[in-house]
This record gives C-alpha cells, sequence and structure tokens, in this order.
C-alpha cells in the first residue's frame, strides 16, 4: 500500500515537473551562461526533457529519486536473535531554480524551492515490535515504515542589491555546532564589509513530530512518540514524550574574503511539555512528571580557516555547551604545502561529551579525548593520490578520589578502598593509509586502517574500483580483508574476508540501476550475505 | 554462549581458506581485466571543436598538388615547442594563478590536446605585427566553448601562398614557408593531401568570451603572455586561481559584477547523487584545488572533510547538494567507505575505541539503542528477546564496589558514548540516584556543587531523576 503510495507521488511528481517545465515561453532562447548552443559547431542541443541539464536556463526544475533496497541479517552477539533486514529507503526531491527568470543578471535576485520525501522501511521487522500490545517484544520508537521530509524550503539569495538572503521550511545548518535541522525562517545579511549576520528561529527537528526523524536532536535523551501509552503510563517510564522545541541562533560570518573564513555561531533550543522523571513506576513511587519550558542546549561554536596558497592552511574551532559549562569541542588542523605535490600536516582535536539539557548524562563524570594525527598526502601524477596518517589518542581517567567531599564518592564508605589508575592517561594509537588511482571516469582505490588499544585492536585494509565503460556500463569491485580483536570479550575476535561485486547501467546522466553483492566470511558470521538494488532516477530540463 | 557456527572444525576451515584464495584470485583477475582496458582517457565524443576544419578526409596521394614538391628541406624547429629547446616557460608568462612549479591547468577541464601544427606566436606578433584577433576572429564574439576559435587554414593563405579553398585538394605554397610540412608537423613527402589530425577537445567548461571581452579583459589576463612563445599549448588556458582575480567566492552582495557561483563556469548536472556539478569527464575527475579553502579532496578527506564543513558549509553546498550529506550523515544506507567488510560484527571494537565518531551520523538514544534493543543487547529492552547471556565482564569486576582495574566507572568517564548507546537513563539511575531512588552512588565530578546552581534553575529535570524534588541533597544547587 505505502509502495503504492510512494509510485503515485512519483507520478504525481512527474506531472509537476512537466508542468514546471511548460511554464517557460515557448520558444525563448538559450542566452544565459556559455553553453549557448552554436549551431554550426555542435551537435544538436537537448530540445526537451532529458536526464542531462545541459545550460542554464531560467526556471531550471528537476525531479529526482534513489531508492536502496537492502536484504542483510543481524544477529545478536550470542546469536540468538536474528532479524532479518529487508529495508527499502526512497527518497523522492524536486527543486525549481531560478523562480525569477533573470539567470542573465548576476547581481539579480534568486529564487529557489527545493524539497525532499524519504520513505524508509525495515520490512523485517515484526509487527510486534511496535505494538503496545506486547511489552514483551515492544521496542519504543522502532517504526517500520516512517516518512519524514528531509529538506523543505524557499531560498531567496541577493535581495536588495544582494543583501538579504533568507530561507523559509525545513532546512540544515551546518557549522561548528554540527549538523542539525529546524522548521522555521532564516535571514542573511551580507554587507559589502566583508561580513555577514545571519538569525534564525523555529521548530527543532525531533523524533516523534510528524515527517520527522530523532536525528538532529541532542542526544542523552530516550525520546519519540508515546502516543498510545497512555493506557499504561508505567510502559517504559524512561521512554519520554516528544513535543515541540523551540529554537533560535545566530550566525556572524566572514564573506568574500577568498583566503581566510571565520564563523562564530549560537544556538539555543528549548524542551517542552511534560516530562517522566520517575524511573521506577512499582507501585512504590508514583508516576511523576515535570512539566515546564526548560533548557535543552545553548551552546556556542567557532571555526575559522585560513589558507595561502604557496605556504598552507590553517583550521581550527571550538563548540562550548554554556549549560553544561564545557567545551565540547575543539580541533586546529595545520596544513603546510610542502612541496607542489606534497602535503604535510598536523590535525588536534579535543572532545568530550555533553548532551540534551533533559539528560541525567550531562551530570556523570565524563573525561575529555584528545587526539594528535600526523599527516601526509602525496600527488606524483594527476592520476595517483597517496595519504596517510599516523594518530594518537589519549583517553583520560580519574586517579585519584575526588577532593570535594560535598558529594561522597561513595554513600558506603568505601571510597578509600577504591583502586585509581597511576596514569591518567590511556592512550591508543593508529594509523590509516589510503591510495587512489584514477582511469577517466574510473578508479582504483586502497583504504587500510589500524586501531591499537588495551581494549580491543582493528586491523584491516579494502581495496575497491569503479569503472564506466561505454559511458553507461558501471562496474564496481571491492575486495578486504579485516582482523578485530575484542580484549574485553575474547570470544569476539574474528579475521574477515570479503568482497563486494556491483554492475550498473546509466540509464542516462545522473540516473542508473545497480545491482550489488557483498560476501563477507568471518569465524562469528560464518557467511554473510547483502544484496542491495539501486535506482536513481533524476529528470531535469 | 557461542553460537554453533562459531564451531567451524579444522578441515573445514582450510578447505574454506582454500576456496577464499581462489576467490581471491577470481575477484583480482575480474578487477584487473576491467581495469586493463584503456588507461589513456578516450577523446571527447563530441567532435573536437578544432579537428573538424583542419582534418579533411584522407584522399589518394594523387589528389595532392604534384607540379611543387610539397616539403620544404629547411630545419623546422621554432614553433614545435613554447619555448625554444622547450624550456620551461617562465611564471610571468604563464595566465595568472599559475604556480612557480605549474603542473598545468585541470585535466578535467582542459582535456589533453594533440597539437599537430608547427606555429610561432612570437613571431606572427612580433615580427608580423598581427594581433590575437587577426586570426582568432571569433574570440571576441564567441559566447560558448563549443566555437571553433582556431584560424581557418585559408587566413594562412594570405601569407604563406597556399590555398586552402578545398580541404580536399589543398594546394602548396611556391616557397618554403607555404610548402605542406612548413606548417603540418610530421607531413611527409608522398603524403598528398593527407595530414595528421589535430585535436582540441571541447573544454569541460561553460565560458563566454563576448561577455570578458566587452568588460575590456584583454587574452593576457586570462591567457598569459602567449605572445611571448611559440608554440601556444594547453598550459596556457586559464587557472581558476587566476578567475578569482574577479569571480570572488562567495557569491555576495560585497563582490564585484563578476558572478561567482560555481555553476558560472562550470557545467551543472551532477553524475553523482547529491552532486550540484558535473565533475566527472573521460579526461579525469574534477577536485578542489588545495589552494580554494584548503578543501584538497585527497584520498582520506572523508575523514577531514569535517574541519572543511564545520568552518563554511556553504562552500561544500557549491558543489553538493543536501542529500550528498545526509547520504552518510544520516545512517539509512551503510557507506562502505566508512563501515568496511562485516562492520556488523566489527563494531562494537570500533565504538568503544571512538564512539564520538560514531554520533557523527547516528544519534545514539535512537539509532543505537533501537537496534540494541530489538537484538536484546541491552538492559531495558524488551523481555521477549533480552540477551540472555552478559554483555559486560563479570559483575565483580564490572560493577561492585569498590572499584578495581576494569571498573565501569573507568570505561564511563573514559568514554561515556559508549554507554548512552546502550544503556537508558533508568539503568544508571538503579545505582546511581539518589538515596530512595537508587543506590546513591554518585556520579558527579568533583566541584560539581559549585555550578550546579544554574543548570537545576535552567533545567531541573535530569536533576529530579535522581532526587526527589524535596531532597535535601537539592538545597545545595538552590
Amino acid at each position: 500500500m505505502r509502495l503504492r503510495c510512494l509510485f503515485s507521488s512519483l507520478v504525481a511528481g512527474s506531472a509537476l515537473s512537466a508542468s514546471l517545465f511548460s511554464a517557460r515561453p515557448a520558444g525563448a532562447q538559450d542566452t544565459a551562461g556559455g553553453l549557448a548552443p552554436n549551431t554550426a559547431a555542435t551537435p544538436a542541443a537537448p530540445s526537451k526533457v532529458t536526464g542531462a541539464p545541459a545550460a542554464d536556463r531560467p526556471l531550471d526544475a528537476e525531479i529526482t529519486s534513489d531508492t536502496a533496497a537492502q536484504f542483510y541479517e543481524m544477529r545478536s552477539p550470542t546469536g540468538e536473535t536474528v532479524i532479518s533486514r529487508r529495508r527499502l529507503t526512497t527518497t523522492l526531491g524536486v527543486a525549481v531554480y531560478d523562480l525569477f527568470d533573470k539567470v542573465d543578471d548576476p547581481r539579480a535576485p534568486t529564487l529557489t524551492f527545493r524539497a525532499r520525501l524519504r520513505y524508509d522501511a525495515d520490512y523485517g521487522g515484526n509487527a510486534e515490535e511496535t505494538s503496545i500490545h506486547r511489552p514483551d517484544r515492544l521496542v519504543p520508537g522502532f517504526s517500520r515504515g516512517p516518512v519524514d521530509l528531509m529538506y523543505g524550503y524557499l531560498e531567496g539569495r541577493r535581495f536588495f542589491n544582494g543583501l538579504l538572503g533568507f530561507r523559509l521550511g525545513r532546512q540544515y545548518v551546518t557549522d561548528a555546532l554540527g549538523w542539525w535541522s529546524f522548521d522555521g525562517g532564516q535571514v542573511k545579511i551580507t554587507t559589502p564589509y566583508f561580513l555577514a549576520f545571519e538569525v534564525y528561529g523555529g521548530l527543532e527537528q525531533r523524533g516523534g513530530l510528524p515527517f520527522s526523524t530523532s536525528r538532529y536532536e541532542r542526544d542523552g535523551i530516550w525520546r519519540g512518540d508515546r502516543s498510545g501509552y497512555e493506557r499504561d503510563p508505567t510502559l517504559y517510564p524512561s521512554f519520554q514524550p516528544s513535543d515541540i522545541a523551540p529554537a533560535i541562533g545566530a550566525a556572524i560570518e566572514s564573506s568574500g574574503i577568498t583566503w581566510l573564513h571565520g564563523r562564530v555561531t549560537y544556538r539555543r533550543v528549548y524542551n517542552t511539555g511534560a516530562s517522566n522523571v520517575s524511573q521506577f513506576t512499582n507501585g512504590v513511587r508514583s508516576n511523576t512528571t515535570y512539566e515546564g519550558t526548560r533548557i535543552s542546549q545553548e551552546r556556542i561554536g567557532y571555526a575559522v580557516d585560513g589558507s595561502l596558497p604557496t605556504l598552507g592552511g590553517i583550521k581550527a574551532g571550538f563548540a562550548y555547551d554554556l549549560y553544561v559549562k564545557a567545551l565540547g569541542n575543539v580541533y586546529a588542523s595545520v596544513d603546510w604545502y610542502a612541496t607542489q605535490k606534497l602535503t604535510l600536516s598536523v590535525d588536534y582535536d579535543y572532545y568530550r561529551p555533553t548532551f540534551d539539557g533533559d539528560s541525567i548524562w550531562n551530570f556523570f563524570m565524563a573525561m575529555p579525548m584528545n587526539d594528535l594525527g600526523l599527516r601526509a598526502s602525496w600527488d606524483p601524477s594527476s592520476r595517483v593520490s597517496v595519504s596517510g596518517a599516523l594518530r594518537a589518542r589519549a583517553f583520560t581517567v580519574q586517579t585519584e578520589p575526588e577532593k570535594d567531599l560535598s558529594f561522597q564518592t561513595s554513600p558506603n564508605g568505601l571510597y578509600e578502598a577504591n583502586y585509581y589508575p597511576s596514569s591518567s592517561i590511556d592512550p591508543m594509537g593508529g594509523a590509516n593509509l589510503a591510495g587512489r588511482y584514477r582511469i577517466g571516469e574510473g578508479f582504483i582505490g586502497a583504504r587500510g586502517a589500524a586501531d591499537l588499544h588495551r581494549s580491543g585492536d582493528r586491523v584491516g585494509l579494502d581495496v575497491y574500483g569503479e569503472r564506466t565503460l561505454e559511458t553507461r556500463y558501471v562496474l564496481q569491485a571491492r575486495t578486504g580483508v579485516w582482523h578485530w580483536n575484542d580484549k574485553l570479550r575474547a570470544d569476539r575476535e574474528a579475521t574477515n574476508f570479503g568482497y563486494v561485486l556491483a554492475a550498473g547501467y546509466k540509464l542516462f546522466q545522473r540516473s542508473m540501476v545497480l545491482v550489488d553483492f557483498q560476501h563477507d566470511m568471518n569465524r562469528i558470521a560464518g557467511q554473510r550475505f547483502r544484496t542491495m538494488l539501486w535506482l536513481t532516477i533524476a529528470l531535469s530540463k | 554462549m557461542i553460537p554453533a557456527k562459531n564451531e567451524i572444525d579444522t578441515t573445514e576451515e582450510r578447505r574454506g581458506l582454500g576456496a577464499l584464495f581462489v576467490l581471491i584470485v577470481v575477484i583480482l583477475g575480474a578487477i584487473g581485466t576491467a581495469f586493463a582496458q584503456d588507461v589513456e582517457p578516450p577523446a571527447d565524443p563530441a567532435p573536437p571543436a578544432a579537428s573538424a576544419s583542419i582534418a579533411p578526409p584522407p584522399q589518394p596521394p594523387s589528389a595532392g598538388p604534384a607540379h611543387t614538391p610539397p616539403v620544404t628541406q629547411l630545419p623546422l624547429t621554432s614553433g614545435m615547442a613554447p619555448l625554444p629547446g622547450d624550456a620551461r616557460v617562465p611564471l610571468k608568462w604563464l595566465p595568472p594563478g599559475a604556480f612557480e612549479q605549474d603542473t598545468g591547468p585541470s585535466a578535467a577541464v582542459f582535456p589533453p590536446q594533440k597539437l599537430t601544427l608547427r606555429f610561432n606566436h612570437k613571431f606572427h606578433v612580433e615580427t608580423q605585427k598581427l594581433e590575437c584577433k587577426s586570426c582568432h576572429q571569433g574570440a571576441l564574439t564567441s559566447q560558448s566553448v563549443h566555437d571553433v576559435l582556431l584560424p581557418k587554414p585559408t587566413l594562412c593563405d594570405g601569407c604563406h601562398g597556399t590555398d586552402h579553398e578545398n580541404l580536399n585538394a589543398v594546394e602548396a605554397g611556391d616557397d618554403d614557408s607555404g610548402k605542406c610540412n612548413f606548417c603540418h608537423v610530421g607531413y611527409q613527402p608522398g603524403d598528398g593531401n593527407r595530414v595528421a589530425k589535430f585535436q582540441i577537445p571541447t573544454p569541460n567548461l561553460v565560458f563566454n568570451h563576448q561577455k570578458h571581452a566587452a568588460r575590456n579583459i584583454n587574452c593576457q589576463q586570462c591567457h598569459g603572455d602567449v605572445q611571448e612563445l611559440e608554440l601556444a599549448t594547453r598550459d596556457q588556458m586559464p587557472r581558476m586561481r587566476g578567475c578569482f582575480g574577479c569571480h570572488q567566492h562567495p557569491d555576495s552582495a560585497a563582490r564585484g559584477d563578476a558572478k561567482s557561483s560555481c555553476e558560472t563556469c562550470h557545467i551543472k548536472g551532477g553524475a553523482t547523487e547529491g552532486g550540484r556539478l558535473k565533475t566527472t569527464f573521460p579526461s579525469g575527475v574534477m577536485n578542489p584545488p588545495r589552494w580554494l579553502h584548503n578543501a584538497q579532496h585527497a584520498p582520506d578527506f572523508i575523514q577531514r572533510h569535517k574541519y572543511v564543513a564545520a568552518n563554511d558549509s556553504q562552500f561544500c553546498a557549491n558543489c553538493h547538494k543536501e542529500e550528498y550529506c545526509v547520504g552518510c550523515h544520516d545512517g539509512r544506507v551503510r557507506p562502505r567507505s566508512i563501515h568496511p567488510a562485516d562492520y556488523l560484527n566489527m563494531h562494537a571494537t570500533e565504538a568503544r575505541l571512538a564512539t564520538q565518531r560514531c554520533t557523527s551520523c547516528h544519534r545514539e538514544q535512537s539509532f543505537c539503542l533501537s537496534c540494541h534493543q530489538r537484538l536484546g543487547v541491552s538492559m531495558s529492552g524488551p523481555t521477549g528477546v533480552r540477551e540472555a547471556g552478559r554483555f559486560h565482564p563479570p559483575k565483580q569486576e564490572w560493577s561492585d564496589a569498590p572499584r578495581r582495574p576494569g571498573h565501569h566507572a573507568f570505561e564511563a568517564m573514559r568514554n561515556l558514548n559508549a554507554c548512552v548507546s546502550c544503556h537508558i537513563e533508568r539503568d544508571c539511575v538503579v545505582c546511581h540516584g539518589g538515596q530512595g531512588i537508587g543506590g546513591g552512588f554518585n556520579p558527579h565530578s568533583g566541584g560539581f556543587a559549585g555550578g550546579c546552581a544554574t543548570q537545576l534553575r535552567r533545567n531541573p529535570r535530569p536533576c529530579y531523576v535522581c532526587h526527589d524534588p524535596g531532597a535535601s541533597v537539592l538545597q545545595r544547587c538552590q
């Protein structure tokens, strides 16, 4: 049924595209850009809807759809529970560009609409897993076939002589605070003085709300759609109900300087509605909820990037959690262009977890981890590239009892007896090596990695390649050997050999059908198979 | 309990290894066969822009002029390379934006050429007093890269005494400069009307000469000092860094008239999911140069791209649409470039080493938790599938007081995310809740009491999970 709906949408999308295309006046000339056809020297230009947008035209429009079907099995580490996964993930996107039909004027305002819907179903999921009448099987938050709006916004640029830009609708924000999504509006003022100002406000995208996923809310709180749970409030009290989350944010960004870019960004999100604070509603304690508008996150971040073409570049940034009062992330990367073909780099990362304001884990003792990497990237020719890095990570642990005894570590009086490591540094080593050889529209690549730590190792190498024959037949292959050693559970040590073979056919530009078969062999899984079918369709004018 | 599947006997293992070896050989053979095809990029499938009028269909030798020898015996050394002796072209004569040890423009944008004509630009400009437009007449009015901007061979006839009017029967000139091999490299006596094919493939670019000429942008501003060179090669094609002199990035009010969005110059229509630009061509793949926001797409860029995206996502958006990022960052289809092999069985080891990397694509309390609960790998999942065995080390080592080496407290403080990917808050509150709610084992760090007042005021919800609202311990934070 859902599939039928999907295909109906696709057909409706095609009809929409046809109406969009017909919005262009008959006989209109392709005047913009340098690809205007010169009949004396070029083959005939596409004259109707094709997969190849050859020119920059007013009212460019496109309908795109990506579908992936996956068939494989998952089993628990004990091997007792097996889930058959039959996943279908398909998206349907619509975009209309240059709504103002003034593509000839580089300073003219532009208006664009873009939207994409996604259907992500797991037909391997059991109906009992979503039934509140089967608490022994219910997995709160699990949904067998949710539909979400990935994005859908109207975007304007260069209004008022280039000063004003805006976005209205569901949109993403990517900056030093991470990858985030909200429903609302964003306004950007770009001044002629190398600075741009941005403000936005709306509602954070939250799982459990219609057409939404939980990907973009802060971690640390188990939250989702509790509709239907009213009949038994004691059912999974830790599973919190979703409610709207007002969000505001602002950013100041440099603009127009090619070699230097910086962005300082601020974001605040509120939790609203009721939240269950009783974890044990067993008759002894009553079911208690806290209701009120409260902070979900308040963070500030900064990122800067500078580069000098003949010398090198630097990137750095941080994210500070104003609610937890802790630095969540700091990074810095320095690249030195040692020669025209060789780049040497030093990378540094600091990370300390922080969570949603509703989460108790913000107040658990969490120590930072620090990463230091030395990297080299070498391009001996235009076809060959090699990159390698050595890295070290230092986890931090507590080495002595807390000095502040106002909050006793162990109320049973045993804290003096606790063991503490002599060093606060818990080191880990690693390396990675990657190479690529390009052959026209194909490539051969290799990627190896090693992570070594007292609690476990992972070492392995993949070799892969892709080749397009006669511009439409696509061949892909991948093979590799990986070994992992879980030192906390010796029975989980294994060496895996696997290969992937794929063959596809490009129906037209940006549209392809591809079949992909993966086979892995290791002592834990035995033989493991995964089959995938891909279908990508893009219709553009 | 280990599944019976693990208990593979040695003989079977050996047999499996043998089969494995054969499989490796077959796969590598197949890869080799697929990739052993032509390693040279094929010529542009469209008719080469500059070849049609230069290389007529082969004709029998008799079709050529028979009354004069079509070759000269003069030593023809000039015009075979940019500078005599194929010396390196100084940076000052290369197009703006070129580097000291320049490797030429991108092969993806300007595919390799096959120049079979001898030509001395310097001689024609300095000695013959010709201007660029004398020969490249179409350059000032061209609106497309598909336009042929090389002179028609008949243009040469006026000085060289040749007659190219009928390309099927070209007449050589009387003096040496009119002989076929004077210009056509490799021409031999007896070749008649046949000359080597000349190929300048159409650039994979959007370019309008007329618009630039109308803004008084002269030839040298894009092509460098061609008048100082003999043969002009691909190296004189514009460099992107030079274009940035006017086409500043980003596209904003602060900039001049030159439009700066990528599709101003690059061809729209990505070949891959979520691509804005066409980046893959028979002659190569177009990637950002390292000087451009330090965003070189080296083979390990997948591990370092966060530095670029965190700083300026609009920069990424010039080439990539949202769905390109979501392809990995929304965790729906496992990308093998990040999660290789049998990652389902391997991921626990990596997660313990660096769970914070997982969170860049997966939300622990939904993506990880949901799957762990479905498989029974969790403490608070549905009873019907809850794991019978124990995931962690024995209780005496893992959770009993006092702490010993390997105690979960150390694991939690060094990588708290690893806990959050399996456990719900109830699991922790059992012991870490305040007295009356849990066991009363304090999870807070030292000095916590000093800063908790603000947190309690702004969001008391997490406090009430572990402490009764009226608990005396909460008063220290009020």
